[in-house]
């Protein structure tokens, strides 16, 4: 039940989320590990609302971060942060959800077990390992790093990446329970 | 939700927002051509005494800037332990000299101006289906839900910690998410029944 018409609404209060997420405490994982959400946002954006409307969200909410609104984690906004070595990351957001939401299109979402196992591999590669292509991108021509240099700084943010990824199939678990009629990766309705 | 703007006016408020875009990538383009240090050295000293030229109005942005400023000496370090000093201290430069040409945009302009340059450059995409209005409302709902949903996040956490004594952490996601989700369906019907569409 997410028919075209409510794309506008989806969007904008997706994105509204994404900056909630930059609001709240970075949360202390089990193990003692701290992570901040909103590149967990960016990977419930393509898991949830799908490939257009989740990269909707994402450019949404960083054209309110260049206009100014201080909503990335840390209160940090303007147009100075798309300058800043993790710019390539910032700008790989969208293309996360993007890939995130294409893949989650395409994996079985019967029932919540399923839901959660497509959600887990689609933020795996759409939120992980396209978001990260893109920071090392942005690292190597922002801060003249060699390639091998830019991914090796690279994955010290994997494993914390992980951690989301599967935070984020727990999420979808949890919505597909919560609400059965919710079209994962906007299938049947874009 | 405040903005990084500054309500106090200085010269470049005066100055209109589209020329100050149109001058700030003419600016970082150039200074990803400009390869010496001495050339970013001199723009770096440039851009801080624009930034210094807006006095009191620039004080929020200096926050941000020392940020920055740790950033760009851990990529000097790190090019100087790979012995290439030279080319750390023209990356940090450059950077630092992007981040406060943003930062001076950001200061001076609002975000309502931005909008409206931003809605003017795409006003010819109409012909093709795309309504530029429609940016400003989706802005607007996104701004008025940031603090909604923060307001729902305190709630289920102090539900939480009220039931089991702790901090309700990465447990609240799902059904916040699930608020958010309920929401965006009641406000579609909303939009649908006052606007049409």
């Amino acid at each position: 039940m997410n028919p075209s018409r409510h794309t506008a609404a989806l969007v904008s209060l997706f994105a509204a989320l994404l900056a909630v997420f930059g609001l709240v405490p970075k949360l202390d994982l089990p193990l003692g590990v701290p992570i901040t959400l909103q590149t967990l946002g960016v990977m419930l954006a393509g898991c949830l609302l799908g490939p257009r409307r989740g990269m909707l969200a994402v450019l949404l909410f960083l054209g309110a971060v260049a206009l100014g609104m201080p909503l990335l984690s840390g209160g940090r906004g303007g147009l100075g942060v798309f300058f800043a070595p993790s710019a390539g990351y910032l700008l790989g957001w969208p293309l996360g959800a993007l890939v995130a939401g294409l893949i989650m299109a395409r994996l079985p979402a019967s029932s919540p077990r399923t839901a959660a196992l497509s959600a887990l591999v689609a933020s795996i590669l759409g939120g992980l390992l396209t978001v990260h292509v893109c920071g090392v991108i942005g690292l190597v021509n922002l801060t003249q790093l060699s390639w091998s240099q830019a991914v090796t700084g690279t994955l010290v943010f994997v494993p914390g990446d992980l951690i989301k990824a599967a935070l984020c199939a727990l999420v979808v678990h949890t919505v597909a329970r919560g609400l059965p009629d919710w079209h994962f990766g906007g299938r049947a309705a874009q | 939700m405040h903005s990084l703007y500054s309500e106090r006016r200085t010269w470049l408020h005066a100055v209109p927002a589209g020329a100050k875009l149109v001058l700030l990538a003419l600016l970082c383009t150039s200074l990803f051509w400009l390869q010496r240090w001495e050339a970013l050295l001199a723009s770096t000293a440039a851009c801080t005494l624009l930034l210094a030229s807006l006095g009191r109005a620039a004080l929020g942005a200096w926050r941000m800037m020392r940020l920055l400023a740790f950033t760009s000496i851990l990529i000097m370090a790190f090019h100087a332990w790979l012995q290439q000093p030279l080319v750390g201290v023209g990356s940090a430069l450059r950077l630092l000299c992007t981040a406060s040409l943003g930062t001076l945009l950001t200061l001076s302009t609002r975000h309502t101006e931005l909008l409206e340059v931003f809605e003017s450059v795409l006003a010819p995409l109409s012909r093709f289906g795309v309504r530029p209005e429609r940016l400003a409302l989706q802005f607007g709902l996104m701004l008025r839900f940031v603090e909604h949903f923060f307001v729902q996040w305190s709630r289920l956490d102090d539900a939480y910690r009220a039931r089991s004594g702790r901090a309700g952490g990465w447990r609240l996601l799902g059904p916040l998410t699930i608020k958010m989700l309920v929401s965006a369906r009641r406000v579609a019907d909303a939009l649908q029944l006052r606007l049409g569409r």
